[in-house]
């Protein structure tokens, strides 16, 4: 009998091992159900519940204290016509151009000049990397010294004995938005730079020895092999990008407050003026879900796109 | 057997009666009427953030407490958060009891909607049955119940360094003309003759120069029904405004829109630039050393037949309605109104500042007593563009007024603006 049953219990039977094995992924362990139904339960109340509020609030007039009143689409139809909703869309498109156009070429450059291993590429890799450590408001605050009217720009502009291209930089509607675009990209370069590095290790040297072989050029490599291997990342640094141009704020804030009369407004800025200087929080919240339809549109379109080329 | 095991048509149903609860909690925009805990300090929210002035606070929340009667607890917060977040404070179910803030139409504004506590019974004191009627009626809410406290009172005027002016040969002006000739003179030593300081954050300091050039041109009467909405920012008596500002644009300091007024004082004490249209709390972040040379003068008068109206914006405090201490609080407001708290405050900031108690001491110096004299001799007084009308009207001026600055030309232009924006707010 002992002889019999032994095998019993080291062998299971395949209909128990069928058993066990139907069971296991239909019994979640509580543990596990809890790690991911707290923190969806907390992102329900603190995230997606406040968002769903914002799309209420855009439809209402609402000072902040009093009940808010319901005007169905009557924000949107205000912004058709305000002048400086106008100012903000275009300098926000500028904006997602510039800062995010710069900062992927820029760091895109940088990771390639950077991407080899040799001595000292630490340290460089560091000093592009070290201001987006710091916080965008502490950043603002030192650039805001730079560009002081007897700041360290306009010094140096002396110094170099172009005195005559001295400037109240942010103070000047012609100059105030690209002033306030430097900091943010000198903070944005290294972020975008890290991303670049991460993808150009990933591509496998077997095919850059393979088109060397082939007699393919520095600049045929770069086209052929690695532009298309970084396709993914370029998905991600599009993301990124697109998402940061739409929520800057601090640095504007912190430098302009979108001033001088507008002129460096951004449509994160004036829905901030306009919910909490201005107290209608309606209209704040209208051009909140702007700026969400936005940042979305761009984004899905985008990996829409991509999705369909991968295909 | 209990069946544990989730299933999507489950967690849909929990996610929905999540939302359900969520719905029947009420949302963010709904109005408590909640009231806070009854137990613990009286809390005084403060914007005095400037170093002498928020180590005047300390010393006045101090010589509270050591009084017995009941706990305060000072939390001083940045001028510009504070004014944001007050809205936020005053509807919050548990909001702080105590505020320092502004009366006139700012604090009724809140009055209106019920979100200030009434303080009669406070003004029953003995020391408040004491101050001036015109005290008395700024502080009364348009529902007829007293609604703040107030404490002390400072002025504007136009601040210049008397050995500068010594140094320079040049004295204090009466007239526009009188005026436009400092101006020259100074201009032609070299010196900034007007220093302004709206850039930065503090645009708002522009409209020191637009309330004054309007209560001298069309008087204080028509000046606080224009920031009421009863005129027009483009009627012809405005054009005359920015018309006489633009005799003097050629004397104010190019960088005047490009530093902050605490970079301008500076440079105002510095002797780059001559004289500068600010109030007293500039002071408050001055060298101590420096005090006893600062002087100023009356803004220029450009037509003897407008009444003499000044600048002298009060300052105090207003409860929320919802607070639970409501004896504690009472009790604070009292002392608050009373001489030794006013004093202590003076005594503890740069002391440029005048108490409102008829007993309690100012600074004393000569400085102080000249402002004292100066507000005395007004016939009518102002508090400032936001206090006379609202913070939500003031970026509208802050941005019409640093274009004008810019583009001085464009007067017609920026003021069908401003109206347009202001009517947004006046409408909402």
């Amino acid at each position: 009998m002992a002889v019999l049953t032994a095998p019993d219990r080291a062998a299971p039977t395949s209909a128990t091992l069928r058993r066990t094995r139907e069971r296991g992924p239909r019994r979640t362990p509580p543990l596990v159900l809890a790690f991911v139904l707290v923190p969806l339960l907390a992102e329900a109340v603190w995230v997606f519940w406040p968002a769903l509020q914002g799309f209420y609030l855009a439809l209402t007039d609402w000072d902040g204290v009093s009940p808010p009143r319901f005007v169905g689409l009557g924000n949107f139809r205000e912004m058709a016509h305000d002048s400086v909703f106008r100012t903000a869309a275009l300098d926000t498109v500028l904006w997602l151009v510039l800062f995010g156009g710069l900062s992927a070429l820029l760091g895109l450059g940088a990771a390639l000049l950077l991407q080899q291993e040799r001595r000292g590429v630490g340290f460089y890799r560091a000093a592009l990397f070290l201001p987006v450590v710091f916080s965008l408001v502490a950043t603002a605050l030192v650039w805001q010294a730079i560009y002081q009217p007897d700041g360290v720009l306009n010094q140096m502009l002396d110094a170099l004995g172009l005195g005559s291209l001295r400037h109240a930089w942010l103070a000047d509607q012609d100059t105030a938005l690209y002033a306030v675009i430097v900091p943010a990209l000198w903070r944005q370069i290294g972020y975008v730079m890290v991303l670049y590095l991460a993808g150009l290790k990933g591509i496998d040297p077997a095919l850059y020895e393979a088109a060397k072989v082939d007699g393919a050029g520095r600049l045929q490599r770069f086209r052929h092999v690695t532009l298309p291997q970084l396709r993914g990342v370029n998905a991600v640094v599009l993301s990124v990008i697109v998402i940061d141009s739409l929520r800057s704020f601090d640095v504007v804030w912190s430098l302009t407050r979108g001033g001088p009369y507008h002129s460096s407004e951004l449509l994160s800025t004036y829905m901030y003026s306009t919910a909490f200087q201005s107290l209608r929080l309606g209209y704040g919240s209208a051009l909140a879900v702007v700026i969400f339809l936005l940042a979305f549109g761009v984004i899905a379109s985008y990996l829409v796109r991509a999705f369909r080329e991968a295909d | 057997m209990t069946n544990l095991q989730p299933s999507r048509r489950r967690v849909l149903a929990g996610l929905g009666s999540v939302g359900t609860a969520a719905l029947l909690s009420g949302c963010v925009t709904a109005t408590s009427t909640a009231q806070s805990s009854s137990k613990g300090a009286v809390t005084l929210q403060s914007n005095l953030s400037a170093p002498q002035a928020k180590a005047a606070m300390e010393d006045l929340a101090a010589a509270y407490g050591k009084k017995g009667s009941a706990r305060l607890s000072l939390n001083t917060v940045a001028a510009e958060t504070f004014r944001t977040q007050l809205p936020t404070y005053l509807t919050s179910a548990n909001p702080p009891d105590v505020y320092t803030w502004y009366p006139g139409s700012v604090a009724d504004a809140y009055a209106k909607k019920h979100l200030l506590l009434d303080l009669d019974e406070v003004w029953e004191s003995p020391d408040l049955k004491r101050y001036s009627k015109a005290l008395h009626s700024l502080c009364t809410g348009s529902e007829g119940k007293k609604v703040f406290v107030p404490t002390t009172y400072y002025w504007w005027g136009m601040f210049y360094r008397k050995s500068n002016f010594a140094k320079w040969g040049v004295q204090e002006p009466t007239t526009w003309d009188e005026f436009l000739d400092l101006c020259d003179k100074l201009k032609s030593k070299g010196v900034d003759p007007i220093g302004l300081g709206a850039g930065g954050n503090t645009a708002w300091v522009a409209s020191a120069w637009f309330d004054y050039l309007n209560i001298r041109i069309n008087g204080a009467q028509y000046h606080r029904q224009l920031l009421a909405g009863q005129h027009r920012f483009d009627d012809p008596e405005v054009h005359k405004v920015f018309d006489r500002w633009r005799e003097v644009l050629p004397y104010f300091d190019p960088d005047g829109t490009a530093v902050a007024f605490q970079d301008a004082t500076t440079s105002l004490l510095n002797g780059r630039s001559g004289m500068m249209l600010i109030g007293t709390f500039f002071a408050d972040a001055a060298p101590k050393d420096a005090l006893d040379d600062i002087d100023f003068f009356r803004f220029p008068v450009i037509d003897p037949k407008i009444p003499l109206a000044e600048e002298a914006p009060t300052d105090g405090y207003f409860a929320s309605a919802r607070t639970g201490r409501h004896d504690q609080v009472t009790d604070l407001m009292r002392y608050l109104a009373g001489v030794e708290a006013q004093e202590i405050y003076i005594k503890g900031s740069s002391g440029t500042v005048l108490p409102c108690h008829p007993d309690a001491k100012d600074a004393g110096t000569p400085l102080v007593r000249k402002g004292r004299q100066h507000i005395e001799a007004a016939t009518e007084i102002t508090q400032f563009f936001n206090r006379d009308s609202s913070d939500a009207l003031q970026p509208t001026a802050d941005t019409a007024l640093t274009k004008f600055l810019a583009k001085p030309k464009s007067v017609d232009g920026i003021l069908t603006d401003w109206q347009r924006e202001a009517e947004k707010i006046w409408r909402a």
